[in-house]
């Protein structure tokens, strides 16, 4: 069966970064930046995303304003193709005049991430002290004709503070507040134990989100997803397993999903070997999970399963060890008891995350 | 009051020639009424403006479009992809 055309298109230019985030959903293994793709690769690899008719782009990495002069270029060959881009950045190398030169190129959308509402809580989560810098990026693209997005990942070490993020979000006069549960992949994955917010934190939050929202109504748009770990059945990922979207990594890799490189029992393709439409259609690592015929029990006889399509693969993978698996944030998973355990484990404040960085190889 | 597409809100047509409105990381699918609406928001024009100019188009009496463009905008307002 010939799947539908992907949609959207992540690039993720690099895997280097000046913060360290301990929640950061890269791989632990960041590679060799020496191994990131050319930007004539890059724009290659644009050049097929258009034929396939992929009309989102999103611009991410590690931190994609490291590749300064090829960003802009990128921006302005998806943009000339038609396609709306997106930046996801931390904001720290967001000058005036990079911004206008991107803006320039087609710039459509910017997400800037803040680590907590103020400078000390910030500087402990991003291993260093730039909560200032963004502050100027988030003022500065504020004043100009692009959409802005301004992110919160939400974790046990800052959850408490979400009432402080809204308000911070308010007073930058900020429209639309993505506030992202941490999820658990990567280096998130490693730090889950010092990570993983409390059920009190999770549902207090959930109420200061919906008076929030009432009260900020047609002002601010506040985004928040409760975390699979904490419901009943788990999250749509990706909405269903190559459907809609495709990730390719710094160093070229074709991916369903941001997160797919932990499954270790796949090979995916790269933008060396073949086309994006070759890994869409053709790949078997594409095609491995695609649809429900490889659903096992209890996904295969469930009425849910074209609603959440089994969950996530990589989840799956992680925490059971298959990612054909049920995933274990299901409460119908017979791996549940691994999310329940992780979940109700009892809190571990002794538990320091470990700082994100690459590996003495790299 | 006066209607535009919101901040980094762009309208045009996918692959396939059929309208889409492009949103930060998503896309919306329009009919053609929705497209036709959209096309017509310059920051000047109010809502009984453009049911005029809608009327003309689709040869319809401008009473009988004012309200479905009314509904159609403060729909769009509150999901944030046009602003007044």
């Amino acid at each position: 069966m010939t799947p539908p055309n992907p949609r959207s298109l992540l690039c993720e230019l690099t895997y280097r970064c000046n913060l360290q985030c301990p929640y950061c959903y890269n791989p632990l293994d960041l590679g060799n930046p020496r191994d990131d793709l050319d930007v004539a690769t890059w724009l290659r690899v644009l050049d097929e995303a258009a034929q396939l008719g992929i009309l989102q782009i999103g611009f991410s990495g590690g931190e994609p304003t490291l590749r300064r002069a090829d960003l802009v270029r990128l921006v302005e060959r998806a943009t000339a193709h038609g396609a709306y881009t997106n930046l996801i950045t931390q904001g720290t190398f967001l000058d005036a005049g990079y911004l206008d030169e991107l803006l320039a190129a087609g710039l459509a959308h910017v997400q800037i991430s803040i680590q907590a509402p103020e400078r000390v809580s910030a500087f402990a989560i991003a291993g260093t002290d730039v909560h200032e810098r963004k502050l100027q990026a988030l003022r500065l693209v504020a004043t100009r004709d692009v959409a802005l997005t301004l992110n919160c990942v939400l974790h046990r070490l800052n959850h408490d503070a979400l009432p402080e993020v809204i308000a911070f979000a308010e007073r930058e006069g900020i429209r639309k507040l993505e506030l992202a549960n941490v999820q658990f992949y990567g280096w998130a994955y490693k730090n889950r134990g010092a990570l993983i917010p409390t059920r009190e934190q999770v549902e207090r939050s959930a109420t200061i989100v919906s008076a929030a929202r009432e009260r900020l109504r047609g002002k601010m748009e506040i985004v928040y997803v409760l975390p699979d770990y904490f419901e009943e059945y788990p999250k749509p990922c990706m909405h269903g397993w190559a459907q809609v979207a495709l990730t390719v990594t710094p160093d070229g890799r074709i991916l369903p999903c941001p997160a797919a490189a932990a499954i270790a029992t796949l090979a995916f393709p790269t933008v060396r070997d073949g086309s994006l439409a070759d890994a869409w259609r053709d790949s078997h690592a594409f095609q491995a999970y695609r649809g429900t015929d490889w659903m096992p029990d209890p996904c295969r006889s469930c009425d849910r399963r074209e609603r959440d399509f089994g969950g996530c693969r990589c989840q799956a993978f992680l925490l059971a060890g298959d990612a054909g698996a049920t995933d274990p944030a299901c409460s119908k998973s017979p791996h549940h008891d691994l999310v329940v355990a992780l979940r109700d484990g009892g809190p571990a404040p002794e538990a320091l995350p470990v700082p994100r960085r690459f590996t003495a190889s790299a | 009051m006066s209607y535009r597409l919101a901040r980094g809100v762009r309208l045009q047509n996918d692959a396939d020639g059929a309208p889409v409105l492009l949103i930060p990381e998503g896309i919306v699918t329009l009919n053609v009424s929705a497209a036709a609406t959209l096309e017509l928001l310059d920051g000047t024009r109010d809502a009984g403006t453009i049911a005029e100019l809608l009327a003309k188009r689709f040869e319809a009496e401008p009473a009988e479009l004012t309200g479905d463009v009314r509904t159609l905008l403060d729909d769009f307002v509150e999901r944030g992809f046009v602003t007044t």
